[in-house]
């Protein structure tokens, strides 16, 4: 056995309740499979090396603050990962509730490539289905913290319903003070017409930081996310958004930040499983210091989706001759009426704009924060509402 | 106000300026223009700094004071402003954030206090009201998207709102439409006073006749090779720059 599932799946105290088939399939299953490693071709970038000089430990840290986001919204604490379920307080039309049985059972996360989900099914603790059920006029903030001397691992498990036709915000306030493992598992579901802006403002300390997110998007229905990663220890995001019937629109628009110490690692990818669906995707990576940035996007359109449109774009601006950049876009297109096109640069701050700038009378270093801070926020400017926006903006601007 | 001596500049190690003399009075508005690729855009980025751009001989006084050495954003501070013939585009940077960064970031270096948003955000919108652009430009990012004629005036209203003292125009008449022509035209003529000095770079007379230049030079080939009123443009207009050769035959 390796030392990481040694030290993840190993001895462990689990509740008794009626879950313990469950776990014991997913913990078959990472037995049987184990964790990636370098040969996996999907995690060949992440360092899980980082991990195996862990030692968690269970005992629990203090929750941490979540700064004020300045607008009005639904706040739900996570802290140190789990949900404290006492004194709720839900607006109409929102609904919290136990994850079902059936939805574990069919789980299937495949081989290795899936470990990390295996492993949050085998240590499955607290799982929440979230319904919204009718149109909310503020924003769901799902704060997700880990205080100063956090140090246990964490596999909390969340499922988002949208009703047909609604349409919400949900926000993913994901701040680490810590030095621990949260390993989340996500499963979105957009039923016909419903509208979800999604966003995800992450960044932290030391832990490690693993989720597996996937959305489906039935008819007519929108799903859009925008992501601000300020980077953390080690950040893996898997994200997967199915657009499973006719009208089904998917948007990710995402801007990770890496310095020294930091690496984030988004794996996103677009199935177009039908005709007649649109997608479209901007992704940026910063990096400054000795940070490592790992994008991959892929846009897969399957056998028989024809008339479907899609567009990938990246671009990448490197600051320091240590930091690293990997973006690899993948177009896979097996139907035909298919519009796609995907682009990616790497640059550095430009030199006229840099001139320009100071010509105008702001010196040197503020003309590099500036354009900074110009490259990262354009993909963050079609956030809505504008009250979201401009918090993201200004988390940006604090990050910088 | 400008006296430039014997200018030599260099650009990876091409000469480009081959010993250009020039001086200039405040109040003065001077225009200058030449074939393509004689090296005005050179002398204007050489005033304004540009990295790459290497005096190898002569001299630059501003204010009598010597430039050279200085950084693009103190010789801005100064009260110098360059108006680019391709201005840059600068995505995610609001246009207003970062006139309002210009302007306080000049401030601080001469002493002066930050100024406040709302008078700040008044005389913006004066000033693109009055170059007819609309006020919605202030909330996209600098120049990204704008039409060619959109940047133009947006230098003009930077000019504006910076008031230097000495503002080097290089082409903003070019890709201008004849009614925007005449907006811009005002624009610098209510800058216009009898400190504010301008180095107007045009192909063409027909802005000239708006602006009522001092002196008309020629530059070619790197050097200043003809000066004279504002006639000289018309026989330019006329003529074209082929007597420059026989004069030199
Ligand atoms: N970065 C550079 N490297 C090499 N040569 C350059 C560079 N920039 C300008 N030059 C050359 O310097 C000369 C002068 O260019 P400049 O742009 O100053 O001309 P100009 O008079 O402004 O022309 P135009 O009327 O076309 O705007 C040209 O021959 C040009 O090719
Ligand atoms: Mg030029």
């Amino acid at each position: 056995m390796s030392a990481l599932l040694e030290r993840l799946a190993g001895e462990q105290q689990l509740p008794t309740d009626d879950f313990g088939d469950i776990r014991r399939r997913a913990q078959a299953a990472l037995m049987q499979h184990g964790f990636p490693d370098l040969k996996t071709e999907d995690w060949k970038y992440t360092p899980l090396k980082l991990l195996e000089k862990r030692e968690f430990s269970a005992e629990q840290a203090a929750s941490s603050a979540l700064r004020e986001p300045g607008f009005k919204a639904v706040v739900l604490h996570f802290d140190n990962g789990l949900l404290n379920l006492d004194d709720l307080d839900l607006p109409a039309g929102l609904r919290i509730e136990p994850i079902g049985r059936e939805s574990l059972e069919r789980a299937d996360y495949g081989d290795r490539a899936g470990a990390f989900a295996w492993l949050n099914l085998a240590r499955f603790e607290q799982g929440l289905r979230l319904v919204i059920e009718s149109d909310q006029d503020r924003p769901l903030v799902l704060a997700l913290t880990t205080a100063e001397g956090f140090a246990a691992d964490v596999h909390p498990r969340l499922e988002v319903e949208v009703a047909e036709g609604v349409s919400a915000t949900l926000i993913d306030y994901q701040y680490d003070a810590g030095a621990g493992l949260v390993n989340r598992v996500t499963d979105v579901e957009l039923a016909r017409g419903a509208r979800l802006n999604h966003v995800i403002r992450r960044g932290g300390g030391d832990s490690a930081w693993i989720e597996r997110t996937v959305v489906n998007v039935n008819d007519e229905a929108d799903y859009r996310v925008h992501v601000l990663d300020c980077g953390g220890r080690l950040t893996r995001q898997d994200l997967r958004v199915h657009l499973l019937a006719e009208g089904a629109n998917g948007e990710i628009d995402g801007i990770g930040l890496v310095d020294t110490r930091q690496h984030i690692d988004y794996h996103t990818a677009i199935e177009h499983k039908v005709g007649h669906t649109n997608s479209r995707e901007s992704f940026r990576l910063l990096g400054d210091g000795s940070g490592v940035g790992v994008f991959n996007g892929r846009i897969h359109i399957h056998k028989g989706a024809d008339d479907s449109h899609s567009d990938l774009e990246t671009a990448n601006l490197l600051l320091s001759e240590h930091a690293r950049i990997n973006t690899k876009p993948e177009l896979e297109i097996y139907a035909e009426e298919v519009t796609a096109s995907h682009g990616a640069t790497i640059g550095q701050l430009d030199d006229d704009a840099m001139f320009y700038l100071r010509s105008r009378g702001i010196p040197a270093d503020a003309a590099g924060a500036l354009l900074k801070y110009g490259f990262a926020a354009a993909p963050l400017e079609g956030t809505e509402p504008v009250e979201v926006k401009d918090w993201l903006l200004e988390e940006l601007q604090r990050a910088l | 106000m400008l006296r430039i001596s014997n200018l030599h500049v260099t650009i990876d190690d091409k000469p480009i300026l081959k010993g250009l003399n020039l001086e200039m009075g405040p109040g003065e508005l001077h225009a200058i223009m030449g074939p393509n690729g004689s090296g005005k855009s050179t002398l204007g980025y050489a005033l304004a700094g540009r990295e790459g751009y290497e005096i190898t001989d002569g001299s630059v006084e501003f204010e009598g004071q010597d430039i050279a050495e200085m950084e693009p954003e103190e010789r801005a501070a100064a009260g110098l402003f360059l108006a680019f013939q391709y201005p840059v585009e600068i995505p995610g940077v609001n246009n207003a954030y970062f006139l309002r960064a210009a302007l306080n970031a000049q401030r601080k270096v001469r002493g002066e206090e930050e100024v406040d948003s709302m008078s700040f955000l008044k005389e913006v919108r004066e000033s693109l009201k009055s170059l007819r652009m609309d006020e919605s430009l202030l909330k996209r990012a600098v120049n990204e998207g704008f039409s060619g004629g959109e940047k133009k005036r947006n230098e003009i209203v930077q000019m504006a709102v910076l008031k230097p003292k000495l503002a080097i125009l290089d082409e903003t008449d070019s890709g201008l439409d004849i009614d925007a022509l005449k907006l811009v035209a005002e624009g610098i003529n209510r800058l216009r006073d009898d400190k504010r000095s301008f180095m107007v770079i045009t192909h063409y007379q027909r802005l000239l006749e708006y602006l009522e230049p001092d002196h008309v030079h020629v530059l070619s080939d790197g050097r200043i090779v003809e000066s004279g009123g504002k006639e000289l443009a018309g026989r330019l207009e006329r003529e074209g720059y082929a007597f420059l050769e026989e004069a030199e035959a």
